[in-house]
């Protein structure tokens, strides 16, 4: 495999080596995981949260009472989701993984689809906000002291282009270290330095590769849009992803302390930690009249 | 960007088969895998490509009979 960044071409067992290694120094040197965590990892069934269980699953050191489970959110999104929760199912039965599945019926009393009946071109912000949410419960449920999704290099790097393509300081500040201070379960991300394409490679080297259907509602994202946008660029200019991160990171350095409150506050309605008086959960609430 | 060798001069056909499993013969002389991506307007990054089933670096050479499997790295968890 020819792999960009170093310029190098890797066998298949030094290529799965060094995806490994990448993995174990991230998790290593942001302490992302320490003795005794009960790792929840946000699985989906699709390909980046599939890696990352099964890298979790590889590299986790025995006797030092890590446990890993498996949570996975079904939002109700007819045609997409079936799909990927069996694929879910299939891989923790084999890897023999603890798994939790959590509806958004069970939690928000209906499926996605039917609170995007004519919101459709904000799905991706409701469905955000409720899916974060049903994340946190079903991690709690679960007695997790992490959770971990497969966010990798691509999805942090738009995630940096979006906020700055949409003004918003506050997000683009926001620290993306696993301290929470308490407040909530910390989340991790170890696949955060590695490509969307090493991913898909991975997985097709391990016999993992599943081809599923994309999410129906993505035609209506901005991300779509800012994910070529930049996979352009990356193209032509090799670094310009990791470039962003690094550029993130130096800006919520300058920022600390001076766009965000120093301490989150509590969710009126709910009680949830949050910035402002009502936290994004119960401001959707309100909107969809619930 | 690419600049053909002058010995690769014969078009040969190629068959390009695509994730929705739409099928395309092009005639093309060998070339590397990312050459016939950016001709055919695809973004390298966003596939991974494979040879009579077997995965294939984007600087390999295809050509002659070959059957290239395209497959799209579908985003959204």
């Amino acid at each position: 495999m020819y792999q960009r960044q170093s310029g190098h071409h890797l066998c298949e067992t030094h290529f799965i080596e060094d995806i490994q290694r990448r993995v174990a120094n991230t998790i290593k040197t942001r302490r992302m995981i320490v003795p005794e965590d009960r790792v929840a990892v946000a699985l989906s069934g699709g390909k980046d949260s599939t890696a990352l269980l099964l890298l979790l699953w590889q590299l986790l050191p025995t006797g030092q009472d890590i446990r890993l489970i498996a949570i996975t959110i079904d939002e109700g999104i007819s045609g997409y989701r079936d799909d990927t929760i069996r694929s879910a199912e299939q891989l923790t039965s084999r890897l023999g993984i603890e798994h939790h599945c959590i509806s958004f019926t069970d939690l928000f009393g209906d499926t996605l689809d039917t609170f995007l009946k004519g919101r459709e071109t904000q799905a991706c912000s409701i469905c955000g906000i409720l899916r974060k949410k049903a994340l946190v419960i079903a991690a709690q449920r679960a007695g997790a002291t992490k959770l971990a999704t497969g966010h990798n290099l691509d999805d942090e790097a738009q995630s940096v282009l979006m906020n700055v393509f949409r003004g918003d300081l506050p997000r683009l500040c926001r620290n993306s270290g696993v301290d929470s201070s308490g407040k909530f379960i910390p989340r991790i991300k170890p696949l955060s330095l590695i490509s969307e394409k090493e991913i898909a490679v991975y997985l097709m080297l391990q016999n993992e590769w599943n081809e599923l259907p994309e999410c129906p509602y993505t035609r209506y994202a901005l991300r779509r849009e800012i994910r070529a946008l930049l996979s352009g660029f990356e193209y032509k200019h090799p670094g310009t992803m990791l470039h962003l991160i690094e550029s993130k990171k130096k800006i919520e350095r300058y920022c600390a302390g001076s766009v965000l409150p120093a301490s989150l506050g509590s969710c009126t309605m709910c009680g949830d930690p949050c910035s402002g008086d009502l936290c994004q959960v119960c401001l959707l609430r309100q909107t969809f009249g619930h | 960007m690419f600049k053909k060798p002058a010995h690769e001069t014969i078009s040969q056909r190629m068959k390009l088969i695509f994730s929705d499993q739409d099928e395309r013969i092009i005639e093309h002389s060998p070339a590397p895998v990312e050459q016939i991506l950016f001709e055919v307007g695809i973004n390298p990054l966003e596939v991974i490509v494979s040879r009579n089933g077997n995965l294939i670096s984007e600087d390999t050479v295809v050509g002659s009979e070959d059957a290239i499997r395209i497959i799209r790295i579908a985003h959204g968890g």
